[in-house]
């Protein structure tokens, strides 16, 4: 009887210590990457954000436009923050083939003689993925929008493509990454498409990044 | 039967003991890391600071409300993001910061806690924007908290806590200069927060924190 005890007190303890320290208690589910190689080495991936959907929220100065615009019963930023243009906005991404993969943050801010934007990328089952570029002029959705009919207040459809990376761009760059993405670096497109503004100003469209990269480049 | 029952009462006082062993465990707790020099120190107060936040549902706290646009996904249940205002020695708005949150594989109850994987993206209007990428272990907060709101135990508070736990050198958190004038810089961090107020009927909680940030030109760039 004592025997028996002190057997399963032992398998007790060492079962639940066990599973404290094997147990991939961090896992993330995670799906196919959809990933190929590309015909002078690398690799390229493309992520996909899907408006309004995937907007999670945004925060800015007025002068960068739609875009800042926060969902109702959000914070504003104070006053400080805006004597300079600054937009900061966060998305869920989603893989090539339309699933949610992970969580983006991007920050644009300007100053007198430049602007700037950065992407992180988060993909919880893999790591995350630093991308950089001179930033766009302030409000240039809005500018394409308006040159393409849209007026503020009013619905609008259409078709309008921004690429605020574009693929001749040199200095759009994969600046750092981490676990699985760790070592890599190269180039980034990003491409806004937007098909239509709700009269409250939403913004429906995709955003397209699309990454190519190669181990320590 | 009486050997299945004294089996039983063994698992469970063994169990039990291996809980208590986990709770008490030294190993799980961070060692506090500190810069000697700090370029910046900014301040941030929550939840008055927070711009915007959103929480996966399987890391939800049992019994918080469900909220809209919350992370669903399977592939990001165990994700947060935070989104706050960080202020300067004078209580003056200075930045913003875009924290995004995974559950880290790393996590090990017996080792080294609960990880977090924290990537930052803090822009300083005028100046720039910085990438942190930290490793945070949050054991220390969930094991004071978890039991002041569901088993409804008295709070010892306020507590101060160093969750960074790298992956930088001396357990600081790396730090890269992404755009503007931070371009080409590279450095640490390390945060470290107050618990002021927990409200188990709310599940809510209020602290102060602070991030130390220290940059110098890239590795890259010096060796030039």
């Amino acid at each position: 009887m004592k025997a028996t005890f002190f057997l399963a007190l032992f398998l007790g303890f060492v079962g639940v210590l066990a599973a404290g320290h094997f147990v991939p208690w961090g896992a993330h589910v995670r799906l196919p990457s959809q990933t190929h190689v590309i015909a002078n080495g690398g690799r390229a991936e493309q992520f996909v954000i899907r408006l309004p959907a995937d907007r999670i929220d945004a925060a800015g100065a007025k002068a960068a436009g739609l875009r800042a615009a926060a969902p109702a019963g959000a914070s504003t930023l104070p006053p400080q923050l805006t004597a300079d243009p600054l937009l900061v906005e966060h998305f869920k991404i989603r893989d090539a083939a339309g699933n949610v993969v992970g969580l983006a943050a991007r920050h644009w801010s300007a100053d007198a003689h430049t602007s700037g934007t950065a992407w992180s990328l988060m993909i919880p089952s893999r790591g995350a993925l630093l991308l950089t570029a001179p930033g766009e002029q302030s409000a240039a959705l809005d500018t394409a929008l308006h040159n393409a009919g849209y007026n503020a207040g009013t619905a609008w459809t259409g078709d309008v493509r921004v690429a605020f990376a574009p693929e001749s761009a040199d200095d759009a760059i994969v600046a750092a990454g981490s676990d699985e993405f760790s070592g890599l670096a190269g180039k980034y497109t990003e491409t806004w498409t937007i098909t239509g503004v709700t009269d409250g100003g939403e913004l429906h469209g995709t955003i397209e990044i699309g990454t190519v990269t190669r181990k320590g480049t | 039967m009486k050997y299945l029952l004294v089996a039983a009462l063994g698992l469970l006082i063994g169990a039990a003991a291996a809980g208590a062993a986990i709770y008490y465990n030294p190993f799980t707790m961070t060692k506090s890391a500190h810069l000697d020099v700090a370029d910046r120190a900014l301040h941030y107060s929550l939840p008055s600071e927070v711009l915007g936040f959103a929480l996966g549902d399987a890391i939800m706290p049992p019994g918080t409300p469900k909220r809209d646009g919350s992370l669903w996904e399977e592939t990001i249940d165990r994700t947060a993001m935070l989104s706050l205002v960080l202020d300067d020695a004078h209580d003056n708005p200075t930045a913003i910061a875009s924290r995004l949150l995974a559950v880290s594989p790393r996590t090990d109850f017996v080792l080294s806690g609960v990880r977090v994987n924290d990537y930052w993206l803090l822009t300083i209007p005028g100046e720039g924007t910085l990438f942190l990428r930290a490793e945070t272990n949050v054991w220390p907060f969930l094991k004071e908290t978890l039991p002041v709101w569901y088993l409804g135990r008295p709070w010892k508070g306020p507590s101060e806590y160093s969750p960074t736990a790298g992956p930088g050198e001396l357990g600081a958190a790396v730090v890269l200069g992404a755009t503007g004038r931070f371009v080409g810089l590279e450095g640490s961090a390390i945060e470290k927060y107050r618990l002021t107020d927990l409200d188990p009927a709310a599940r809510s909680a209020a602290a102060t924190g602070e991030l130390d940030v220290r940059l110098s030109a890239s590795q890259v760039a010096k060796s030039e």
